[in-house]
């Protein structure tokens, strides 16, 4: 296989997974997540019931914790582009996948042309 | 693992983010001296599966999901703990600044766990696990899961002197919910390094006495 065909069955492979990703991906709280609603009370360690109201109080409590209230409106929050459900979702880790690229291969570029 | 902003004090963030830096400044270092104009194509792939992979979370037991860090990997095929570092930086930062995935103010605590923690751990743990097993698979998959628990035992760790988590219900519930992502780390980690290597077994990088 040569480089460029390569390079564009591997974007094409990412591309699809970027695609697929949200219908498929679990909604569950990462592990990261899980550790704090079992932590805060929101959740059992090892159950799978998460209590909504007690989550939030949790995220309450957190800051109360670590004063770093810091907040950042980031244009796609959560993968979400407004009014466009599981499509915009796979739109937006598509763009995210293809910036990723370009901000690689550039840099990559730059980078590795300076010695 | 994206830990959000909320979850660290902002000077303790900001001793994160020094370390990260430093670990940012040898990644170009290493892009510098050791990427060759011609694995920029792999960079640019592993970059772009590692963030594709990253959005699909897969369930686990206990109401919990995961996905892969893919330091490990990077790290595997490129030859350095340091690709590693180079890419999941990218990363984190279109993942946090775009998509307020991970927070910012600590976004070098998450660049030290998913980057570096990942991708040494990965690397060193691949090097030592080879000569083992003669094979580059195996290997691959325990250096996977491997890079995950530890990277997720720091994060704990992290978590305990911020005042978020106690020390030993943070590292045995991170522990465990990690302990089986891992599978799903040393999995993919080990497929795409066989995938690559069926594709163009020259493009990987051979340490010295390691056939990739």
């Amino acid at each position: 296989m040569n480089t460029r065909t390569f390079l564009f069955a591997g974007i094409a492979i990412a591309l699809i997974i970027a695609a697929m990703a949200p219908f498929i991906a679990s909604s569950n709280p990462d592990g990261l997540e899980s550790a704090f609603f079992g932590i805060f009370g929101a959740k059992e360690i090892k159950g799978s019931a998460l209590d909504e109201d007690h989550a939030g109080i949790a995220e309450e409590e957190v800051l109360g914790i670590t004063g770093n209230d810091f907040s950042f409106a980031s244009p796609f929050m959560d993968y979400a582009i407004e009014g466009l459900e599981k499509f915009g979702e796979a739109a937006a880790v598509i763009l995210g996948t293809l910036l990723v690229v370009i901000i690689a291969w550039g840099l990559g570029k730059v980078v590795s042309r300076t010695h | 693992m994206h830990i959000p902003d909320a979850f660290i004090p902002l000077p303790q963030a900001a001793l994160y983010w020094v370390i990260a830096l430093i670990f940012i400044a040898l990644s170009l270092r290493w892009a510098r001296k050791d990427l060759t104009e011609d694995r920029i194509p792999l960079v640019a792939v592993l970059a772009a599966g590692i963030f594709a992979l990253q959005a699909i979370n897969i369930p686990i037991p206990w109401g919990t999901s995961g996905h892969m860090m893919g330091a490990a990997l990077a790290a595997i095929v490129l030859g350095s703990p340091f690709a590693a570092v180079f890419i999941l930086t990218l990363v984190l930062i279109v993942q946090g600044v775009l998509f307020g995935d991970g927070g910012l103010t600590v976004m070098g605590a998450n660049i030290i766990n998913m980057g570096v923690i990942g991708g040494f751990v990965g690397y060193y743990g691949y090097r030592a696990l080879y000569p083992v097993f003669k094979s580059p698979y195996p290997p691959a998959f325990i250096a996977g899961w491997l890079s995950l628990f530890i990277a997720a035992l720091a994060t704990a760790l992290e978590m305990a002197v911020a005042g978020t988590f106690p020390l030993e219900l943070g590292l045995l519930s991170m522990g465990l919910y990690h302990a089986v992502i891992g599978i799903i780390e040393g999995g993919i980690t080990a497929a795409a390094i066989y995938l690559i290597h069926t594709a163009r077994p020259d493009i990987m990088v051979e340490p010295a006495g390691v056939p990739a």
